[in-house]
């Protein structure tokens, strides 16, 4: 069954296949950090309280919010 | 790589023996190290026009013909600007009016992290303009057992590659001759226009087309051993309970270092300011001028130079700790709790930097790009008690708390001296907490960042990285106190009317009659001048409004004078307190401490007023430099202005309130 989340509903170590960005300069900025449709997101981290999360793409690790997680699509593995 | 005719529009592209470099790159690809091999120390930090983004650029030498001038732009994922630093090199890069020499793009790409970095010299190369793609950290590729075919990529991309390692200056030598050489092609677009319909699009298909492109040429085998070497790490360094122990223990450590270590170079650089006043005082005739440049330029560059070994190790450590890749997890860290108070996890370096000195820590704030959270953190900033303060606090907490009085068996001044730090760390925060609401935005706060894979320091990086920190400090901060310390020695030296001369007149008498058997005291003097000029004035002016907090008018020309810098304060102490010490036996504390009101007979320096000073040392803006860096940084007067009221407010009402309860 494909289970498609929003990227801030997974858990630490979590892996997802990224699907889209809802909100448009959000997508701009991940894209071009390597963040791109079709890549695979892991979930390295997340803070307590839930905030910032890390994640890391191909070998590259980005920190974000989990309001920024909220509107990112994805597809758990 | 194919050789195509130039294009009718293109203009032919010949160097003689001059070239401008235009180097670019993502933040963290070696950019530095790339602009630090290849000039050395011949570089200039100066601002691009009309914003305050740092400009790097400097000259070095292509071959024995041919001189580069190197302009390094700040570090960018894209040509879709998103902070002021971005849209700077947007901008540069975006403006065909430099004609004067030729110029090559060198774009400098992380070649561990091919994908990505590749998506900004594939927008670069659409500019048409001459361009060099540098392979960086051929290394780390060695490491991870992958190959690259240098070849292939410069065939796909259709201009010179450079492989290198930009960290020993490896493949430098082999840049400059791709320089030299450099011959004009027509360059292919990557991705034509009418291909895609906006940004987003645009960026998709050249990922597309970059994928394939790395696909062929890049032959990894298994697993990256750098990422998982810096997952090792994060285990520990981010881990939710362990990884604000260890950055607590780090400042910790931090603070011990910079103030245990830099006691003997700034003891050095006080007794060298002495010995050569002295020396210019004596040397130089008798005069105005002899005053003028000993007691106020002097005296006011030796209180500003005095913190350069504060300030150089405080951003040695923060260089340290920036270049290991360690200060992003410090920032990830910081940010779900600085978030909540209006502020960025960017916002930690100013913050952690304002404990040296505001003013480099004001221009650190730049790498916030929301610009709400910007002006917060530098709003802030100046309330974190920073290395001026700590001459003020030394003199004030020995005055009014005996050495051996202890608190739970620990020594009761060093207690007072960390709260104090710890009260302007939690004024910042709770000043950005209310800040939060009164001040509108309507853009979006992010916090994308990169968390940089772990890498030993670049002992060289860092080092001029800390000569030029400290170069602008001495330069922007340098200006303001000698232009305060020649006003205030005005101030202090010239009174309204002859009330000066008739002090003079009355010592001259005194010391011609021989029937007065008392000696005339050459601070008596000072200390009777100070209080007939235009300050002692001032001081006299202002009196009654600082009275509720405990204040004379001594304290009144203090507070004013040290307003060119903190440390002031104890210098005009020093003079205001010499009276009717002939042998000059007692310490300004002694002497402070037995001061006694002329009116009710009483001790000036109680327990309350002594903490009501302290309290308002540790909120007032008393900083010309400051000021003057917010103004830059804000372009305006607005925030300064409100800054310095709001300050001043906050220090009178909390001395009032200390005051009221202690005495």
């Amino acid at each position: 069954m494909a289970d498609i989340n929003k990227l801030a509903d997974c858990k630490e170590g979590d892996e997802a296949t990224l699907i889209g960005v809802d909100d448009e300069q959000l997508s701009v900025q991940l894209f071009c950090m390597g963040c791109v449709p079709g890549e695979t997101l892991l979930i390295e981290r997340i803070a307590p309280f839930g905030d910032p999360i890390i994640i890391s793409v191909e070998d590259s690790f980005i920190s974000l919010r989990k309001e920024d997680a909220m509107q990112m699509t994805v597809k758990k593995k | 790589m194919e050789a195509e005719t130039l294009s009718e529009t293109q203009q032919p592209f010949k160097i003689e023996d001059k070239v401008r470099i235009v180097l670019v790159g993502n933040p963290n690809s070696g950019k530095s190290s790339l602009f630090n091999s290849l000039t050395g120390l011949n570089q200039r930090v100066g601002n691009f026009p009309g914003v305050t983004v740092e400009k790097r650029s400097g000259n070095f030498k292509v071959n024995s013909q041919i001189k580069a001038e190197i302009i390094d732009l700040p570090g960018t994922y894209s040509l879709s600007p998103r902070s002021e630093d971005e849209q700077v090199t947007f901008d540069y890069l975006n403006d065909n009016n430099r004609t004067d020499i030729p110029e090559i793009i060198v774009v400098i790409a992380d070649a561990s992290n091919l994908k990505r970095n590749l998506l900004l010299a594939s927008q670069l190369i659409d500019l048409e303009k001459p361009t060099i793609l540098a392979l960086n950290m051929m290394d780390i590729v060695q490491r991870n057992k992958q190959e690259i075919n240098v070849e292939g990529i410069q065939k796909a991309f259709g201009i010179p590659v450079v492989p290198m390692n930009a960290r020993i200056g490896k493949g430098v030598d082999q840049l400059k001759e791709t320089i030299a050489n450099y011959k004009h092609q027509k360059i292919k677009k990557f991705v034509e226009d009418h291909q895609s319909k906006d940004a987003l699009d645009n960026t998709l298909v050249r990922y597309r087309k970059i994928k394939e492109i790395v696909q062929a040429n890049l032959k990894s085998s298994g697993e990256s051993v750098t990422a998982q070497m810096t997952r090792k790490f994060d285990k520990v360094l981010t881990h939710p309970f362990w990884g604000y122990v260890i950055f607590l223990g780090i400042l910790f450590l931090m603070f011990q270092a910079i103030f245990s270590w830099s006691t003997w170079p700034m003891d050095w650089i006080e007794n060298g300011f002495l010995v050569f006043g002295n020396w210019l005082g004596d040397t130089l005739p008798q005069g105005v001028l002899n005053d003028l440049l000993v007691e106020g330029v002097l005296a006011g560059l030796g209180g500003i130079i005095i913190f350069i070994p504060q300030i150089a190790l405080l951003f040695t450590f923060i260089a340290i700790l920036e270049d290991t890749g360690y200060l992003a997890r410090v920032s990830y860290l910081m940010d779900g709790l600085l978030k909540r108070f209006g502020l960025n996890g960017r916002s930690v370096i100013p913050l952690l930097g304002g404990a040296a000195c505001a003013v480099p820590a004001i221009m650190s704030a730049r790498t916030i790009s929301n610009k709400k959270e910007r002006l917060l953190t530098i709003f802030v900033t100046p309330l974190i008690s920073c290395s001026a303060r700590i001459p003020v606090y030394t003199l004030l907490i020995a005055l009014v708390i005996p050495a051996e009085k202890q608190f739970l068996s620990f020594n009761l001044q060093g207690i007072v001296m960390m709260a104090l730090y710890l009260l302007g760390f939690l004024a910042a925060i709770g000043t950005s907490m209310v800040m939060k609401y009164l001040v509108k935005s309507t853009e979006r706060s992010h916090f994308i960042m990169e968390l940089p894979i772990y890498r030993p320091p670049r002992w060289k990086n860092i080092g001029i990285t800390i000569l030029n920190k400290v170069k602008v400090f001495l330069f922007e901060a340098g200006k303001i106190i000698i232009a305060v310390s020649i006003v205030l020695w005005v101030l202090s030296s010239y009174g309204p009317g002859d009330k000066m001369a008739q002090v003079e007149q009355k010592y001259e008498q005194i010391k011609n009659d021989p029937t007065q058997e008392l000696t005339v005291n050459q601070d008596q003097i000072n200390s009777e001048k100070l209080e007939a000029s235009y300050a002692g004035h001032i001081g006299k002016f202002i009196e009654p409004a600082i009275k509720p907090l405990g204040f004379d008018w001594k304290i009144g020309i203090s507070i004013i004078t040290s307003f060119a810098a903190r440390e002031v304060f104890v210098g005009t102490m020093a003079t205001l307190y010499s009276v009717g010490d002939e042998e000059n036996t007692a310490s300004i504390k002694e002497k402070m401490a037995n001061a006694v009101n002329p009116n009710t007979g009483e001790k000036v320096y109680t327990k309350a007023t002594g903490y009501s000073l302290l309290i308002f040392y540790a909120f007032a803006l008393q900083c010309m430099a400051t000021v003057a860096i917010v103004v830059k940084e804000t372009n305006g007067w607005k925030w300064p202005i409100l800054q310095l009221l709001y300050m001043g407010a906050l220090a009178y009402f909390s001395s009032l309130l200390v005051y009221q309860i202690f005495a």
